[in-house]
């Protein structure tokens, strides 16, 4: 009798212990994947070993993801704007034969069987074209900001001369100016300011040399202290002082630079570039289109007009909650409205269709803050 | 039957770590889409300012029941407190109270895009924890 009990229990924990056994298996799988530092696909021509000649155009793509970036277009469709932008630049760097592109796609930390942490970081390299390395990483997990992706940058790119037409773009939410702290999903301790962002384009750029392009794909980075902090480090800004629909900057522009940047007045083909983003997104939203284009050279003069008060501004916000202070155009506080002020912007503006502000006629292009109450 | 909790457990945990991550704002989010393609799908404007206004309302509604719980933060209160004012700003205009004029008939699907989109936008500017996004959306699955 105990013998056909034990048998019985036996028989019935069987498929449990091997399930058991199954699970510890997938775990050790997981937990090797998770913690392997070797890249998981590397295919084509390693860097180096070819014969083309070098890039004529430099593209950089952040690409922040680790956030909620669902938005839904007007047929209803849900749709993430991380991934939207992501298909979009692996469309621009197919379509470049002259180019080398690097993506690096900030995604969202998750944990496999909820215990072992799967890379947070995506960087994929192109180069005339093709797809020549694909790699997960670790993002920083501490307080510095993009080592990894300046890492990466460093390893890949090719010999730069002579030194081609570079751009950067960065994809996601208004990047704080101050505080920070919540910007990514995952590490919500962690602080990202403009900065941050400045430091890593500085450790990018080789020899302190500026980027031809710097494209701020994100809501309400059109002020006088971001743009100021990217100034050293970009020849032409583009970025939107107001809000900024999910469905961010179109990048179809940037398609075959070869023919539509052939004389390489990069200053030109950003106001082409901003006027067709802006035409395309009038189509569809119904918020307020704000694009700016910023010749840096030109705007510091009124950069250097406005720094100590906007600074003071910034000082004060420090300690209020979020819903005590809020975005509005300089042009509505009088302390901005200087000489200057439009020089060497050019503002690409539609007012939203509906709300409060649908009269607002136009903005100046420079976006400051208000204090409530 | 130890192994049989332990793994249920784990399963059930993995499911609600899933759940939570996906139902939050993107319910909030998915809600006014809902509403949106309503709007959309019927031809009569008096249907559609109703379904536009109801479903203002029941977000509303949820607000309050949610802003009440013991459960909320003071600093999600205050999230909570500048979502109903951006509600009621769009509720106004609906109807055309507190200065606003009225959304014309032949507007209002342009209108109800730009409630999808504000509400987009605004999910950055105004900050409510997960745990808020999930009692606000399973109070609007209870209430609808």
């Amino acid at each position: 009798m105990q013998s056909s009990h034990n048998l019985t229990f036996t028989s019935a924990t069987q498929p449990y212990s091997m399930l058991l056994a199954g699970f510890g298996g997938v775990v050790l799988v997981l937990f090797l994947v998770s913690c392997s530092s070797i890249p998981l696909m590397q295919r084509g021509t390693p860097p180096g070993e070819e014969s083309a000649l070098p890039p004529r155009y430099s593209m950089a793509f952040i690409i922040h993801g680790d956030g909620d970036y669902l938005y839904h277009d007007p047929q209803g469709n849900a749709r993430r704007a991380d991934q939207e932008a992501f298909l979009e630049a692996t469309t621009v760097a197919e379509r470049n034969p002259q180019a080398q592109v690097f993506i690096f796609h900030e995604i969202r930390r998750k944990h496999a069987l909820l215990i072992f942490p799967r890379r947070d970081g995506k960087f994929y390299y192109y180069r005339h074209g093709q797809l020549l390395a694909q790699e997960s990483y670790w993002r920083d997990q501490g307080q510095s900001r993009f080592d990894p992706e300046v890492t990466l940058y460093h390893r890949f790119r090719a010999g730069e001369q002579p030194q081609p037409l570079r751009l950067f773009f960065y994809f996601g939410h208004e990047i704080p100016e101050f505080g920070g702290a919540g910007y990514d999903a995952s590490y919500s301790q962690r602080t990202f300011t403009v900065l941050d962002l400045a430091d890593g384009l500085k450790r990018i750029a080789p020899d302190s040399s500026r980027f031809d392009l710097i494209v701020l794909s994100t809501c309400f980075n059109g002020t006088p202290y971001t743009i100021a902090a990217l100034a050293p480090y970009a020849r032409t800004i583009v970025a939107s002082p107001d809000n900024l629909h999910l469905s961010y900057f179109d990048l179809q522009p940037f398609e075959r630079l070869d023919v539509g940047l052939r004389d390489g007045d990069m200053a030109g083909f950003a106001k082409i570039f901003a006027r067709q983003t802006f035409d395309r997104l009038t189509e569809d939203i119904q918020t307020a289109v704000t694009v700016a284009v910023y010749d840096v050279d030109s705007v510091q003069g009124y950069l250097h007009a406005v720094d100590s008060v906007y600074y003071h501004t910034l000082n004060t916000l420090k300690g209020q909650t979020p819903g005590s202070i809020k975005h509005c155009d300089c042009a509505d506080d009088p302390v901005y409205v200087l000489p200057g002020m439009s020089e060497g912007v050019e503002v690409f503006y539609r007012p939203s269709r509906f709300g409060r502000l649908k009269q607002k006629q136009n903005h100046s292009g420079w976006e400051c803050w208000m204090l409530l109450n | 039957m130890l192994t049989r909790t332990v793994f249920g457990v784990i399963v059930m945990m993995f499911v609600l770590v899933q759940a939570a991550n996906a139902g939050g704002n993107d319910g909030i989010q998915k809600y006014f889409n809902d509403t949106a393609s309503k709007v959309k799908a019927t031809a009569d404007p008096a249907e559609k300012r109703a379904i536009l206004d109801k479903s203002l309302q029941t977000m509303s509604k949820a607000l309050d029941k949610v802003q009440s719980s013991p459960l909320i933060s003071k600093e999600d209160r205050a999230g909570i407190d500048q979502f109903k004012a951006a509600l009621q700003e769009n509720q106004d205009e609906l109807r055309g109270s507190n200065g606003y004029q009225r959304v014309p008939d032949a507007q209002l699907n342009a209108f109800s895009d730009y409630v999808v989109q504000n509400m987009e936008q605004a999910d950055r500017s105004i900050t409510i924890s997960l745990v808020a996004a999930l009692l606000i959306v399973i109070i609007i699955i209870l209430l609808v």
